[in-house]
């Protein structure tokens, strides 16, 4: 190449640059679409040739999980209840959590299945993976773990980077949360999961995380099981400052409100009976944040209403 | 009479203490100078909440249904001719539960699964009574080969609805099939009824007697057997109707304490039909203070305890009748 | 002419699968003793259960001490006669004492417990049987013969005016049969009347005033004893060739050999 050129035109640049150019270009999508590995809640590795386009989701809380992180589009079929957002109730359903229709779910020919460990039955899950299906188990039992199944299910449906700012985001208001409330004075409370039979949640619950969170001490947190089953006996003799608890709808006062009978509580006294609508903390969604807000919030009404807070 | 006097005096006496220790017990320790406080009147407020409003009823709705099992249990038992004969042999909780399911899976308040349980009995009690009459001739053994069919058919109504119920309902669904006492309210009008089933078939006592022996025998000694099975009958679905629709479907005790009863007392349906009423009530209750406590703060239902402690009864009685 | 304790009107008893009868037709005084005979299947049972109201006739009607059956309430029924049954099928464990007693039940009230009369009446009735000291025994205890004994006992109890016994003397030994009828015969005598199927034609003969012959087929015939035990009558009851004697004055039938056509 002389440096006398003519000025008029600039030099197209040579075949051998542009092949080269064009190559590396092609090559950067190559990487990042090539396989996808991530390890599943079970231990196990899933791996995707590429972002799934067909997936099936095996639980309501985790169909909310996939249109939250953008997958949305590539659901092709879930269980009943699938009620958030609104497009999944227009879903195809294959079955309840508890009792799948393994044909309907082979006839949607799914790339990947989102299956949750706890809830669906473990044989029928099994068998779909014999029938050559790719399962991801999801069991998120702390928020950690819920934000790390969104990074997850994101990668594996191909919107990495939403889903991990939507785990950002979530990892942050948990932080927020945190920050603001876990560090104040602590309220013993009796969390209500359920009313006929009288049952609550212990310490290993993912609600018993929030509790946590919000500096509230669950009089029931050590009991074995997960989701112990009570007599009002026990409440009573607890007496928790606060009573919160779900309902048989989302605006069903009707558990929290049957604890006025009993005069004496101190909860009842000081009007510290909460509802929170049950599929906002309830269910292992980003939507449990709005679950945690209110409870935090409930909570720190429950300490102004302290006699000693001078209100 | 004497006899009876002193039978019926022993088991009242140790209805009353069960009664106080099932007062006594709970997940919270009370000692007895508490509940005598309560009871006579004194006593802090957390100790009267416990005892009044919550042990008192529940102690009274396990004694009644105890009672009102243990009872339907042997008037089932003469009808039938038969010492294996329960109260549920012929359909009546099949109905009773397909009742009470139903309402749940709706969402009903608690008053409207016991009345819907309480529907379905009655319901259940009148399709056998239909039936068995329909066919003509009403032996016992028609009347439990009808019984035996319409109770298969409500329990797989009840697989149904347990197959379809959402998830988070079938707890609540489980316990009450197994007998559960925790919501059991408003024990009076069952005790009510168990006085009023008592009173009215003792006088019935000695024809149920010669009816035990067969209805041909029956009317040969002037028996009006037709007349007293359907008294028997309708008498045995109320109380088990009574029943299953304040605790569920606790099972066990209306075969084994008549047989119990039988084993010690003989077999004089005016001894056994009373002392039935106390010592189902005393068995119960007992039953039902084990299942708050064994695992307490955690509940179970009194199915359960009745199951476990039924069983190895069941087969030390057989035992002894060989 | 007093009224008969039990007066049978053109009845015919309803024998299923059997297209009718002769009506029968005859009263049974007090003091008269009764032997139902024929082969299995005649109707014996039938009859007896419908003399004892348990059963419909066909037709006609049975008068117990002047009234209807149908329209005497079964209480009152059972003051009158007493069925000892055939089969006796004890569902429950019971004692033989409780046993003997339930004689007493058509006597009284539903709040009445069993007064001393009572239980020295059921305590005669199972000594008049032979069955001192087993008072306390469970029913399913006794032997044949001892339960049927019983049965008698309970009947007795119920001191009937009719006593009406189906086959009373299956299971019983030589003496004891013969205690049971001299028991049937104490009664009779005190103007009672009894009612008795029996399968041996020489007991009959001994100790019944009156025969009701049974037929298979339907047919019956009735009357005074030494007019109706005759051979060539039994002979066709039976549908087997006998032979006859005497032996105190009383006519003796046996089974011989060989059909009833002489081959």
């Amino acid at each position: 190449m002389s440096a006398i050129r003519s000025v008029t035109v600039p030099p197209a640049p040579p075949p051998w640059i542009v092949a080269w150019v064009v190559l590396c270009l092609l090559a950067l999508p190559v990487k990042v679409l090539g396989e996808i590995r991530v390890t599943d809640d079970a231990g196990r590795e899933v791996h995707l040739a590429k972002p799934a386009q067909r997936i099936v989701s095996l639980s309501p809380h985790l169909t909310e999980i996939l249109f939250h992180v953008g997958a949305g589009e590539q659901v092709v079929g879930t269980v009943s209840f699938s009620d958030f957002p609104a497009a999944a109730g227009r879903l195809p359903v294959v079955g309840s959590a508890g009792q799948l229709d393994l044909e309907r779910i082979l006839a949607l020919e799914p790339d990947l299945v989102v299956a949750w460990q706890s809830g669906n039955p473990s044989r029928q899950v099994t068998r779909l993976e014999q029938l050559g299906l790719t399962v991801y188990y999801s069991e998120p039992r702390r928020l950690a773990d819920l934000a790390d199944t969104l990074e997850q299910l994101a990668r594996l449906t191909g919107v990495p980077e939403s889903g991990a700012a939507r785990a950002e985001a979530l990892r942050q208001g948990v932080r927020a949360l945190t920050a603001q409330y876990a560090h104040r004075p602590q309220v013993p409370l009796f969390y209500q999961i359920w009313d006929k039979p009288l049952m609550t949640i212990n310490d290993e619950h993912i609600i018993g995380e929030l509790i946590g969170l919000c500096g509230g001490h669950n009089l029931f947190g050590e009991l074995p099981a997960l989701v112990p089953r009570l007599g009002p006996e026990a409440v009573l003799a607890a007496d928790p400052e606060v009573i919160v608890g779900g309902g048989s709808g989302e605006d069903n006062r009707a558990w929290v409100d049957d604890w006025r009978r009993w005069q004496d509580l101190t909860a009842v006294q000081r009007d510290n009976l909460f509802f929170i609508p049950p599929s906002l903390i309830q269910r292992q969604t980003p939507r449990i944040l709005e679950g945690a807000a209110l409870l935090c919030e409930q909570l720190e009404q429950a300490r102004q209403r302290r006699p000693e807070s001078g209100r | 009479m004497n006899r009876l006097g002193i039978i019926l005096a022993v088991l009242f006496i140790a209805a009353l203490l069960v009664m106080g220790l099932s007062l006594g017990l709970g997940s919270v320790a009370l000692s007895p100078g508490d509940v005598w406080a309560v009871v006579t009147g004194g006593g802090e407020p957390l100790q009267r909440a416990l005892i009044l409003e919550l042990r008192l009823p529940r102690t009274l709705a396990a004694f009644a249904t105890g009672g009102l099992l243990a009872v339907a249990g042997a008037l089932m038992q003469v009808l039938l001719r038969n010492p294996l004969a329960d109260p549920y042999v012929l359909g009546i909780s099949g109905g009773a539960a397909v009742g009470a399911l139903l309402s749940m899976l709706a969402g009903l308040a608690t008053v409207l699964v016991s009345g819907a349980a309480f529907a379905g009995a009655l319901l259940s009690t009148l399709l056998v009574f239909g039936l068995a009459h329909g066919t003509g001739s009403w032996t016992p053994v028609r009347l439990l080969l009808t019984g035996v069919v319409v109770a298969a058919g409500w329990g797989a109504l009840i697989s149904f609805l347990l197959a379809v119920s959402p998830g988070a309902q079938l707890p609540g669904m489980l316990y009450w099939l197994m007998g559960d006492l925790s919501h059991a309210s408003h024990p009076g009008p069952a005790l009510i009824v168990l006085l009023l089933a008592v009173l009215l078939a003792w006088p019935l006592g000695r024809s149920l007697n010669v009816l035990a022996r067969g209805s041909l025998q029956a009317a040969a000694l002037g028996v009006s057997v037709r007349p007293l099975e359907w008294t028997v009958y309708l008498l045995a679905a109320a109380l088990t109707a009574s029943a299953v629709t304040l605790a569920g479907t606790v099972g066990f005790v209306g075969l084994i304490v008549p047989h119990m009863l039988r084993l010690v007392l003989g077999n004089d349906q005016r001894i056994i039909l009373p002392a039935a009423a106390l010592a189902g009530g005393i068995l119960l209750t007992l039953a039902d203070t084990l299942a708050r406590t064994v695992i307490a703060p955690q509940q179970l239902p009194v199915g359960v305890i009745t199951a476990m402690l039924g069983v190895p009864v069941f087969l030390y009685l057989l035992h002894r009748s060989r | 002419m007093d009224t008969p304790l039990l007066r049978l009107e053109q009845v015919v008893i309803h024998v299923p699968g059997r297209a009718g009868g002769s009506p029968l037709d005859f009263a049974v005084q007090p003091g008269e003793c009764w032997g139902i005979l024929g082969p299995n299947g005649a109707g014996k049972t039938t009859l007896l259960h419908t003399l004892a109201g348990l059963r419909s006739a066909r037709a006609g009607h049975v008068v117990l001490a002047g009234k209807r059956l149908g329209e005497l309430h079964r209480r009152s029924v059972a003051r009158e006669l007493a069925l000892v049954f055939q089969d006796h099928h004890d569902g429950f464990p019971a004692t033989v004492l409780e046993t003997a007693l339930i004689g007493r039940h058509p006597f009284l009230r539903p709040w009445d417990m069993e007064s001393a009369r009572d239980m020295a009446l059921a305590r005669a009735a199972l000594a008049r049987v032979d069955l001192v000291g087993l008072e306390s025994r469970l029913v399913g205890t006794l032997s044949g013969g001892e339960r049927q004994r019983l049965a008698i006992a309970s009947a007795l109890t119920q001191d009937p005016r009719l006593l009406l016994l189906d086959e009373p003397l299956s299971h019983l030994d030589l003496h004891h049969q013969v205690a049971v009828l001299d028991i049937v015969r104490e009664r009779v005598n005190s103007s009672c009347a009894a009612m008795m199927s029996l399968h041996d034609v020489n007991l009959a003969a001994r100790h019944c005033d009156h025969v009701l012959l049974l037929y298979p087929d339907g047919n019956a015939c009735w009357g005074p004893t030494e007019e109706m035990l005759l051979l060539p009558v039994l002979e066709r009851l039976y549908g087997q060739k006998l032979v006859t004697g005497e032996v105190d004055g009383v006519p003796v039938f046996m089974a011989a050999g060989g059909a009833l056509d002489g081959s």
